[in-house]
Formats: C-alpha cells, structure tokens, sequence
C-alpha cells in the first residue's frame, strides 16, 4: 500500500509551485485577519487529490492496479489516506502560521479560537472528500463534480423551504448547550463521517469492473 | 507436462457480448499466441484471469493455484502488459520504480534500469511525452522487472514499428529461456505469432475456436484453391470452411496430406495464421 | 553450426533442421560425443517454436543420430558411418528409379541420362 501512497504524492509534485502562490496567499491573508482563511489549504489538498483521480481515469489506472498484488485492495485506502496526511500536514502549517501571525499581530494568542476554526477547516475539508470520494468511485470524476454540485444545491434547497415549516431558530437554540462539547463532536463526527465513506468507497470499488 | 495457466469454462456475461465456456491449458516453458478479432473476447478473459473484471463462472489456474484464493501469491509471480492500462502519465519512469518497490516483493530496481538503458527510454521524462511506442516499451521493462514467471500480454506489440516489434519478441524469446515460465500474448498481428508462438489458442465472438500447438497448424492445415465444378464434388465433412471469389474456391482443410489423398486437387498452399483467422471468420461452411 | 530455415520452401521447418543435422553427422562437421545446443537455445536462434526443435531432436533420437542425456542435453550419437551412408545411397536409388521410369516412358536413352549426370558432377565441383 506504501507504494500506492508514494503514487498519490509523486502525481501532486508538480503542483509544488502552486502550493508556495497558496501558502503565500494565506501568509498575506492571514496578516488582515488571523483566521480568516484557515480552511484555504487544506481545502485544497481535497481539490488537488481531485485531479489525481482525472489522471487515473484518463490513463485507467485502476483497471491496472487491479492487476498488481494486492491492487484493488490497497487502492481506495491508499487515496483515502493520502488525502488525509496531505490534509494533516496542511493543517500543521495553517495552525502553526495562525498562531506565529496571530501573535505578531496582537501580542496574544487565542487558542481556542484558533482551535475551533482549525476544527472548522477541517470538517469541511473532510466533508467534501467524504462525499466526493464515493462520488467518484461510482460514476467517475466529471458526473461527480455534478453530483456534488446537486447534492450543495438540493441541501440548500430543502434546507430553505423546510425553514418555512420548521423552526431552526428554536432548534439551534436547544442545542446551543452542546457548544461546551464542540471540540470533541466536531473531531468524533470527522472520524465517523470518514470512516462510512471509506468504507462506501471500498464496497463500491470491490464490485466495480474495468 | 505441467501447465502454469489452466483456464476452465470460462464464461461472463455482457448484455452485448458473452465468453462461452471459454477453456484452454498453457505448458510450462510455452509461450502462447491469442488470436482473435478486435472484440472476439481476448481482453475480457484476459482481464477475468486477472481478476480485473470478476462475477464471470468457470475456474483460471495460474501456476496450480486459483486465481481468487491465492490471488496475491499468484500476482507476485506475473507481469502484465494490457492494452491501454499503465500509470498515470504525469509520472515519470523513475517514479514507477520508487511505486513498485513497494508493490512487489521482488521488485529489482537495477534490473528495471537497465531495461530503460536498453530501450532508450529516458527516466526524467513525463510519460506524456514519450511516443506509443516507447510507452508499449516502458509497459514492457515494468512488467519484466520483478522476475515474474508467468507473462500476460495484451497487444504488447501494438503500435510498434517493425524494428521495434523485433526487439520486443526477441526480449519473450529470452524470457522463456527460463523454462519454468511461460507467456500469454494477445495480438491480432498474426506475424509476430507465427515467429515466436508455440501454441496457437483462436478466439472468435466470445468461443475457442482452436487451440493447438502451432506446428501442428502450419503443417496439417492447408487451403485448397479449386474450381466451382471441382468444389461441388467435395464432401461437405472434409472441410472447415470455404470462400467464394468469382475466380476460386478457397477451402480450409485441417490435414492438407490426407485430403490430397482424397481428392485430386493441384493447388493446396500452406497457410499462414492470417488466412486462418480470415477463413475461419469470413469463411462459410 | 550453420542451419539455414527456409520459411517458403514448403518442407515443415522440424525436418529441415533434422536434415541439416544429420547431413553434419554423416559428413564429420559434427563429431560423436559433441554436445548440441539445448531445445529453447536453438529455438531463440532459428526463431522457431520451442516444439519444432524437440520434435527434429526427437526425429533425431528416434534414428539414432543424437543421444539424450537426462538434465545434461542432446549429444550426436557414435554414429555407424556405414549404416549412415547406406541409408543414403538408399535414397540415392529412390530417386534414379523415378528418373530411369521418366526416361524410359519417353524414350530417352540411358546414355543420354549419363551425360546429363556428368555435367552435374562437374558442375557440383
């Protein structure tokens, strides 16, 4: 599996030069306004991942990793983690950065406003890899990115007219109590959350025939 | 004689196409030519011994084993070239290196470089800007590289100028210098076969339609070239298939000596895997 | 040793090499006790199937040409020179049968065949 991992991350070398415009962006960024952008970096360890799997396709990888010892095995556990080591070394950096500047700026460090905005990066960094993943082992990269084009805007829609009938207000506010919890939920959602996909993915990918 | 690839019954299901109970054995220290047209069924039961597509009916065998039980003891042990499938072609040969050494056991970097060297194939270079032929070339040097026993080869002539295609077989030759391997070679480029195959398996919409040594095909087959009225007096059960031109009868024969005795006949050619595969398609019976 | 393959020349390829061996044999280029390349080794050369080979080695066997020798390989065997070139002149006798039958259903005198075998000879020196 190690290899199949090496494979992920010597794909993305060539974006080297984008991730320095990146981080640059977020070091200027983040002088503004500390927190603003916690979430630029490693959101985009998702997006680049994405384009890992257009190579695939595009020269049917995956029909030929099927052909090596343990290839259809390894093959969705070695994306899944790959993206989250990108996204862990990522948000090192986002996190250590935000404290440095934070400090530069203000002389005072946050932490656990840093902290939950790190959390938040992270969640919705690992919630578009959760849905897109499995996406795209079902119906390839392209009908993917519709489909979570749909699923965004379907959300946002039932979210809207469900909001005529019931009242988020007063639910948001009976669950105002579990804010005291949030740095515990948020990391055991992201575990939970990751984990079906993975295993989403990989049953979709068993069955799946190149 | 023992047989380092058994596949039994073979047969899968497509709504548009279906393998029939595909069946044939390859001996150790052989090497098999896969005849067949483009969409005969060569990848598919490629791809099933594989296990690349799954859900087909019928037993593959590969080196006594079965291919789903010990399928990764198997796949230590075999190299594969399929038509179109390789690494992403933003890497660069030397990455594939750095991948497999992880991927198989006995991945011999050295031996991979050297066959790079050999092919002129430079390490540093994106896939992407290397020519068809140096990418079939590349397929080849990854799929020789961890000492397998047992060669998978779809098309891995295909693309290939002669020169080319030349240095390609002469590198199998070598590989079954060793007799404990054998090799699988899928081609529709029935020269290459009729060079280095020693078993000739011919597949067509789906079925086996032979599989025999190839000697056996060259020397025994042969077609008879004739006339209407001299056709007419032939026996059905004497030939395979025939073809109508508006000057001859062509007839495939499966022993061109014993249907010489028969029938007195003046032209019977020897016949080349080409005519073969064309009569045995195009021909009627 | 030189074997030439002739891919057009209609004679299965196994007894072209059987010929050209045995030819060696008679004629003392390959000597009793002389080791033969292996099966897949002159297979590589002649680009030829592994099959085609040991069915020649096999021929050769079988009329006692060549000697096996389990996990060693195929030896030429002491060949019995006499036999050898009896067998020939056999073939030999096979041949101006058919040319004597020829001559003689058109009338062609024996000494005209005569000549004709002279210049032949001349011509093979």
């Amino acid at each position: 599996m190690l290899g199949l991992i090496k494979k992920d991350f010597l794909m993305l070398k060539g974006n080297f030069k984008t991730w320095l415009i990146l981080l640059f962006v977020y070091i200027v960024m983040a002088f503004q306004e500390s927190m603003s952008l916690t979430f630029l970096l490693p959101f985009m360890c998702v997006v680049t991942m994405l384009s890992t799997f257009s190579y695939d396709s595009y020269n049917k990888w995956d029909a030929y990793v099927c052909s090596l010892p343990d290839g259809r095995k390894n093959s969705v556990r070695a994306k899944y983690i790959a993206t989250l080591l990108l996204v862990f070394v990522t948000v090192l950096i986002t996190t250590i950065l935000t404290i440095i500047i934070s400090y530069y700026r203000t002389n005072t460090v946050n932490l656990s406003s840093i902290g939950e905005s790190i959390f938040g990066a992270i969640f919705a960094t690992t919630l578009l890899q959760s849905i897109m993943y499995p996406a795209i082992y079902k119906y390839g990269v392209e009908k993917a990115r519709i489909t979570i084009f749909i699923v965004i805007f379907g959300t946002a829609l039932v979210g809207g007219v469900l909001s005529k009938y019931i009242d988020f207000e007063f639910i948001i506010q009976r669950l105002v109590f579990l804010e005291k919890y949030i740095m515990i939920i948020i990391p055991v959602v992201i575990v939970v959350m990751v984990y079906i996909s993975y295993r989403i993915s990989e049953a979709i990918y068993k069955r799946k025939e190149y | 004689m023992e047989n380092i690839l058994e596949v039994k019954n073979l047969s899968k299901k497509y709504t548009e196409f279906e393998l029939k109970n595909i069946s044939f054995e390859l001996p150790k220290g052989m090497i098999m030519g896969f005849i067949g047209e483009n969409g005969a069924g060569k990848t598919t039961t490629i791809k099933s011994i594989l296990n690349i597509i799954g859900n087909y009916k019928g037993e593959v065998k590969v080196f006594g084993l079965d291919n789903k039980n010990d399928e990764r003891e198997i796949k230590e042990d075999i190299g594969v070239v399929l038509d179109d499938m390789f690494f992403p072609e933003i890497l660069l040969p030397k990455d594939i290196n750095t991948i497999m050494k992880d991927v198989y056991k006995k991945w011999d970097s050295d031996l991979y470089f050297k066959y790079l060297t050999d092919f002129n194939l430079p390490k540093d270079k994106q896939i992407k800007t290397y020519s068809k032929g140096m990418r079939k070339k590349l397929e080849i040097a990854t799929a020789l590289s961890h000492h397998p026993k047992l060669l998978i080869l779809d098309e891995p002539t295909s693309g290939l100028d002669p020169i080319a295609r030349n240095e390609v077989i002469d590198i199998f030759r070598d590989f079954i210098q060793n007799e404990e391997c054998g090799v699988l070679l899928s081609s529709h480029i029935t020269t290459d076969l009729e060079h280095i195959a020693d078993y000739i398996t011919f597949i067509n919409n789906g079925e086996i339609i032979l599989s025999k040594t190839k000697d056996e095909l060259i020397e025994q087959y042969g077609i008879v070239k004739c006339t209407e009225s001299e056709f007419k007096k032939i026996d059905n059960q004497d030939y395979i298939k025939y073809k109508k031109t508006k000057y001859e009868c062509e007839l495939l024969v499966e022993n061109k000596n014993e249907f010489k005795k028969k029938y007195n006949v003046n032209t019977i050619d020897k016949i080349s895997l080409e005519d073969l595969m064309v009569l045995m398609v195009k021909g009627e019976k | 040793m030189e074997i030439i393959i002739s891919n057009s020349s209609g004679v299965p390829i196994y007894e072209q090499i059987k010929e050209q061996i045995k030819t060696k044999i008679v004629s003392n280029e390959l000597k009793s006790g002389e080791l033969l390349p292996s099966i897949r080794t002159l297979a590589k050369d002649l680009r030829c199937s592994v099959i085609t080979t040991k069915n020649a080695y096999e021929e050769l066997v079988r009329d006692g040409y060549v000697v096996t020798i389990p996990s060693k390989g195929f030896y030429v065997a002491e060949v019995n020179l006499d036999v050898a070139r009896e067998e020939q002149l056999n073939k030999i006798e096979n041949l101006l049968d058919t040319v004597v039958t020829l001559a003689k259903t058109n009338n062609i005198e024996k000494k005209t065949i005569t000549e004709i075998l002279d210049i032949l000879y001349e011509e093979e020196k």
